[in-house]
């Protein structure tokens, strides 16, 4: 259990700013292809090289997606990364119980900022030696010119306090000497490892949404996907950063395809407990499977309207599997698709609600379409050959990640295209096979399945392609999804 | 972060200085992520790859026969090797295999297929008297799968010889309900292929029925992916699980 509240500080009212607050010159620019060697050539050798290493950048870029100005605002990590010290926060007792849960703290503070794409950490040896605990005793100058040139600074403190964990933590703007901190806020938890988790999560989400352009963080929500670790394929929930993984089914049969509703509270699946593949939709509050109907034939790839009112799905009650809606309810099955072959993997466009994508493989292999939620307005996305798969539709309804492959030489990577312009980024590059890109809510960052490893394990990444991470380890695991 | 970037810089200065250096500096474009194959100058080898007969029994040998054009190397898997452009060889294998022949020339590569079905061979008669055989038994002997061509869930002629003698079994114990389990190959998607696999066991299904076979004792389930075969990354092994497989009694409900 754990809980926030915020606090006043000295300087009242407490002034949270709306954007990023001052920032610093833009790290680039056209200076950034002219090295300190470069200057010692002539004027002409230095366009030379110029044009060389834009060249070279182009051919050779090892950060996909960079450069790309649209896709980069899109997936809000267009903006200058904001340079931010994040000096341990100490515990104000020696109590054996209270230093671990600090150092867990700090530890999940720390990565959870690191991997939200938004912020530039100065690294730790840069600090001044006198850690502050209170705005009052930041040294503005120290923090913000060099070695460390932070622009903010999360200080504070932890304390046990009646059996409970009080972690005390200020963001303050360390380039604006006497301003009112960004961020002052009282963070209570219990005494366990999974309550100071949670509190430095909060804590990252709260930071990350007032650096972030107002974008909440994600540090607090869940990936579901399927794993065989116990034997059958089973779903599973874990943190969105791969702590705390869970069995959801125990049905020893194959599980798979799982989706969080809207509201998080349910997820829909795909179970063959019953013989049959059938949607199963399952409460996470009452940890109990809800009626909805069943049909003959297969039933899969389960898809929650963005107001959880309706499920799409894959059936072939019809004799050919075709895509389906129906009110959450059971009632008001509707025929969407009319294509004598595959029809599978509907996704709502979430922003609006009146389209669904899927894959259908009427043109000779499985390809991506969108149609309106009644069917009609038929278009096809991805227009290249290979067979192009699961699609995921971004937050902000511009984008669509999927999985496209070549058959002949076995790869499968990660890409996403701009559906109104038809611009596409790959984001993995041949590292495995790379499928079933999923989006977080915060549109940032993208979780999918890949064989890089050597097994089939759940990954998470930017939504640019970088800083990818493993989440699993034991078993195969696949098909993840993205809490709301 | 700024540092690192002007080293990167660097780098890539130099490499682009290395590039003019050692060539004419031929402009390249970054290859866009589905740029299908260049076109051969040469003309790209064609074969074909036949097994007569396609099905034997357990002991008895096939004839695998090929011809080729514009291939310089031929390759013929498995346990065969390399062979002559134009040929044949006999073989005999214990259980059902599906030939490879890789061909390789100046245009480029292509493979063809061949399977040969290897059924069980009938007891060998005995002076005591045989326990009686059960319906489960004979349907294990007898029934054989259909296999199909990746992303196809279309009946090829194999697969169409395989479900007539299959029809014949079924039309002969009118009592036996079955399953037919639809799957397919580690390629491809998860979820794509569960589509798949149902249009596969749907395909074959419907072949009976077209023969007579009553559809009441017909169930049908996809797998797609997720209960391969064989867990080989070969394409024998990906052959072995594109397949309508035929399971006795009923799966579903």
């Amino acid at each position: 259990m754990w809980s926030s509240t915020l606090i006043s500080t000295a300087h009242e009212p407490l002034n949270v700013p709306s954007v990023p607050l001052a920032r610093p010159p833009r790290p680039g620019g056209k200076s950034r292809g002219v090295s300190p060697s470069v200057r010692a050539m002539s004027s002409h050798q230095r366009w030379l090289s110029f044009v060389l290493s834009v060249f070279a950048v182009v051919l050779f870029n090892p950060r996909p997606g960079l450069g790309q100005g649209w896709f980069e605002t899109g997936i809000n990590l267009g903006q200058t990364k904001v340079r931010l010290a994040v000096p341990d926060l100490p515990p104000q007792s020696v109590n054996q119980q209270l230093v671990s849960l600090t150092q867990t703290f700090n530890k999940v503070l720390w990565d959870d900022l690191e991997f939200s794409g938004i912020v530039d950490l100065v690294s730790k040896s840069y600090y001044p030696l006198k850690i502050p605990q209170t705005p009052q005793q930041v040294d503005f100058k120290a923090w913000s010119s060099s070695p460390a040139n932070a622009q903010m600074l999360v200080l504070g403190s932890a304390e046990s306090v009646n059996n409970q964990m009080v972690v005390t933590a200020y963001l303050q703007d360390v380039r604006s000497p006497g301003s009112p901190a960004a961020l002052a806020k009282r963070y209570v938890a219990d005494l366990n490892t999974e309550s100071a988790r949670a509190i430095a999560h909060h804590l990252a989400n709260d930071i990350i949404q007032l650096l972030g352009g107002g974008v909440p963080g994600i540090n607090l929500t869940r990936i579901a996907f399927v794993s065989n670790r116990t034997g059958a394929p089973e779903i599973w929930v874990m943190d969105y950063d791969g702590h705390n993984q869970r069995p959801i089914t125990n049905y020893h049969s194959l599980c798979t395809t799982p989706r969080w509703s809207p509201d998080d509270h349910k997820l829909a699946f795909t179970s063959y407990a019953g013989g049959n593949p059938e949607i199963y939709i399952f409460s996470l509050l009452s940890n109990r499977r809800l009626p909805f109907p069943t049909f003959r034939g297969l039933n899969t790839t389960p898809a929650w309207s963005p107001d959880g009112k309706k499920i799409a799905f894959c059936s072939s009650m019809g004799g050919n599997p075709e895509i389906y809606s129906i009110n959450a309810d059971g009632s008001g099955l509707e025929q969407l698709t009319f294509a004598p072959k595959v029809n599978i993997s509907p996704v709502w466009n979430p922003k609006t609600g009146n389209e669904i994508a899927f894959v259908s493989d009427r043109s000779g292999t499985p390809q991506i379409y969108i149609m309106a939620s009644d069917g009609t307005n038929l278009r096809r996305l991805i227009t290249y050959g290979g067979d192009a798969n699961a699609p995921s539709w971004s937050p902000n309804g511009l984008f669509m990640a999927y999985s496209w492959g070549v058959v002949e030489t076995g790869t499968y990577d990660v890409y996403v295209i701009n559906i109104a312009t038809g611009q596409i980024v790959q984001l993995t590059h041949g590292e495995g096979r790379n499928t079933h890109p999923a989006w977080a809510p915060d549109g940032r960052h993208i979780v999918f399945t890949s064989t890089r490893s050597g097994h089939r394990e759940i990954w998470s990444m930017l939504a640019n392609g970088q800083d990818a991470r493993q989440l699993t380890f034991r078993g195969s695991n696949w098909n993840a999804n993205w809490s709301k | 972060m700024q540092s690192h970037q002007r080293r990167l810089i660097i780098l890539t200065a130099i490499l682009g200085l290395t590039v003019l250096g050692t060539t004419s500096c031929h402009k390249k474009a970054v290859p866009p992520p589905a740029t299908p194959p260049p076109p051969a100058t040469a003309a790209s080898p064609t074969g074909s790859l036949t097994a007569e007969p396609s099905t034997i029994q357990a002991g008895q040998s096939a004839t695998l026969t090929w011809t080729s054009e514009n291939a310089t190397n031929l390759d013929l898997e498995p346990s065969v090797g390399k062979v002559q452009p134009q040929g044949s060889t006999t073989v005999s294998p214990q259980q059902s295999t599906t030939y490879t022949l890789t061909l390789k020339g100046p245009g480029g590569e292509n493979t063809d297929e061949a399977r040969v079905t290897v059924t069980t061979a009938p007891p060998a008669p005995t002076a005591e008297a045989a326990p009686p055989v059960t319906e489960e038994e004979l349907f294990e002997q007898s029934v054989k799968d259909a296999f199909f061509d990746y992303n196809r869930a279309n009946i090829r002629p194999d697969a169409q010889a395989a479900l007539t003698e299959d029809a014949q079994f079924f039309k002969a114990h009118p009592s036996l309900n079955f399953t037919i389990e639809g799957h397919c190959d580690e390629r491809g998607t998860e979820e794509y292929n569960l589509g798949l696999g149902q249009r596969r066991a749907d395909a074959a299904k419907n072949f009976l029925v077209n023969l007579g076979v009553s559809a009441s004792r017909i169930s049908t389930i996809s797998y797609g992916k997720d209960r391969p075969f064989c867990t080989e990354q070969t394409r024998a092994c990906w052959q072995e699980n594109r397949r309508a497989h035929f399971v006795f009694g009923s799966e579903t409900h």
